[in-house]
């Protein structure tokens, strides 16, 4: 595991490597959001012509959509561990309030990912896994049966449902309200003031990690 | 006029329809297809593929059936179902004309979404504009009888037109004209119902106390119906018992609904609670920050 900096103040919040696969997992989910939306729902048509037609938004929204699901796979692998549920964001849940009102100061510090976080990333996860199982059989439907067909248009227009809405949540959070957010997971790096206010724990697991590795 | 026979009822993902132009002169048209006096022949289908230009299957698959195709397909819009059963002690020969059954409430025409690629017109007939179809194969699911197919080289989806370009001029379906046994009649619906009547009266006294016409109402009714000797068993005859549209109808309805309430009521809460709470700041200026180091 690459060892996280922490120097003048600023501390490596997310490798390069992150930084690519979230990227790519954010893109790809927004192109199958705009197309999705103009396939589910036709007052949404117009996005069709916005991304190059009808035939070209069908044949790529499912190649797209593997690729989204190939990264966030990836995601998963790269983050399972600091994705653990661990005892204090049960502490944190209880604060949510708290946290969705702004008083951070009273909410218990969290790790790399505040419970928030790890319930987003899970729902994501899940909503992901449904969107390709649902996807694969909306992509060749005659390969099979009527109530399997059905059942997929319905499993994936929730799915689909459920992850926008995280997704509005997510880019609301991550762009409007923590400030520093948007420099954390394009350049990489947050100020120390940043780690400890809204990742304490994830600051002191940083420094002891590096002291250990200093001796 | 240049477009009799071809006014527009109602067309898919779309709210409104062609102005203007009313109700046929022919008012709505049915296509009848009596199985009991069907022999088999296919002319039909020869008579399908020529009028509509459609190429031969020549690598189909051999079931050892009398059957041409195991199954419709996009170059293949029309096929006689052999199906040998035993009923009373007796052979029965169910041979099924299928096709597209031009639905009143078509599924397919609800399910897709792409502007104009599905036109029901006002005479009834369902039908797929190609130019328009963008092959997500949408209309695949939403159709209860399973008709539609995608051409894998232009990925566009076709089935059966009920020879809407004929039936414009004033014609019978190419499958009509072709029959010899009468099997097949065409009409106005009125006309078609009263035969169709006419005709399961008389195979009930034949001996087929069952014989019924199948005109399914879970789909509005169709415009091609049946006259079936057992008509308390369709899937003799290849036919869904009660085809519906329950999925498109959820997903057009409370789907809809759902994630119209989550983007927009989404985005709705999240400009509210900016407004409310704003962004949290813990950066401050770059001299706060050597401030906070100090006082470490």
């Amino acid at each position: 595991m690459e060892q996280r900096r922490e120097r003048d103040g600023v501390v490596l919040r997310y490798t390069m490597g992150e930084r690519v696969v979230h990227w790519v997992v954010a893109l790809s989910f927004l192109y199958l959001l705009l197309t999705g939306l103009a396939l589910f729902y036709p007052p949404f048509y117009w996005l069709a012509g916005l991304l190059g037609g009808g035939p070209v938004i069908r044949y790529w929204h499912p190649i797209v959509g593997l690729v989204f699901f190939g990264a966030l796979v990836v995601m998963l692998l790269l983050w399972a561990r600091d994705m653990r549920l661990e005892r204090y964001d049960r502490e944190w849940l209880r604060h949510m309030v708290d946290y969705a009102a702004g008083r951070e100061e009273v909410v218990p510090p969290s790790g790399r990912f505040n419970a928030g976080q790890k319930f987003l990333f899970y729902l994501q996860f899940l909503a992901g896994i449904l969107l390709l199982l649902s996807g694969v059989v909306l992509w060749f439907p005659l390969s099979f049966g009527r109530l399997v067909r059905e059942a997929s248009f319905v499993v994936h227009d929730l799915a689909a449902i459920a992850a926008m809405g995280a997704l509005i949540l997510h880019i609301y959070m991550g762009v409007f309200v923590i400030r520093g957010s948007w420099e954390a997971i394009t350049r990489g790096t947050v100020s120390r003031r940043w780690a400890e206010a809204h990742h304490g724990l994830w600051l002191r697991q940083l420094r002891a990690a590096g002291s250990r590795s200093h001796e | 006029m240049p477009r009799v026979g071809l006014e527009v009822r109602a067309v898919s993902a779309t709210k409104r329809v062609t102005p203007g132009l009313g109700h046929p002169p022919t008012g709505e048209v049915t296509k009848l297809v009596d199985v009991s006096v069907c022999i088999g022949c296919k002319a039909c289908e020869a008579a399908c593929k020529e009028w509509n230009d459609l190429p031969p299957n020549p690598d189909r698959p051999f079931t050892g059936s009398y059957q041409t195709l195991p199954d419709l397909d996009y170059n293949f819009w029309q096929l006689i179902k052999f199906n040998e059963v035993e009923r009373d002690g007796r052979l029965v020969w169910a041979l099924t004309k299928f096709q597209c059954m031009h639905c009143e409430d078509p599924g397919c025409l609800r399910a897709c979404p792409a502007p104009g690629a599905i036109v029901q017109y006002a005479n009834g007939i369902v039908d797929f504009v190609q130019e328009n179809c963008i092959g997500c194969q949408f209309c695949v699911t939403g159709c209860p009888f399973d008709v539609p197919r995608i051409s894998p080289t232009t990925g566009k989806v076709y089935k059966c037109t009920l020879c809407s370009d004929r039936v414009a001029v004033g014609l019978e379906p190419a499958c009509v004209k072709a029959c010899p046994t009468n099997a097949i009649s065409f009409g106005t619906r009125p006309k078609m119902l009263a035969e169709a009547g006419e005709r399961v009266q008389r195979l009930k006294a034949d001996g087929y106390p069952n014989a019924a016409v199948y005109n399914p109402p879970g789909v509005g009714g169709t415009h091609v119906i049946y006259v079936v000797p057992f008509g308390n068993e369709p899937e003799l005859y290849g036919l869904p018992k009660n085809p519906r549209v329950t999925f498109v109808n959820l997903w057009k309805g409370p789907l809809k609904w759902l994630g119209n309430t989550v983007l927009f009521g989404g985005i709705l809460g999240a400009v509210l609670h900016y407004f409310r709470f704003g962004p949290r700041e813990v950066n401050g200026r770059g001299t706060e920050a050597s401030h906070q180091e100090r006082v470490q």
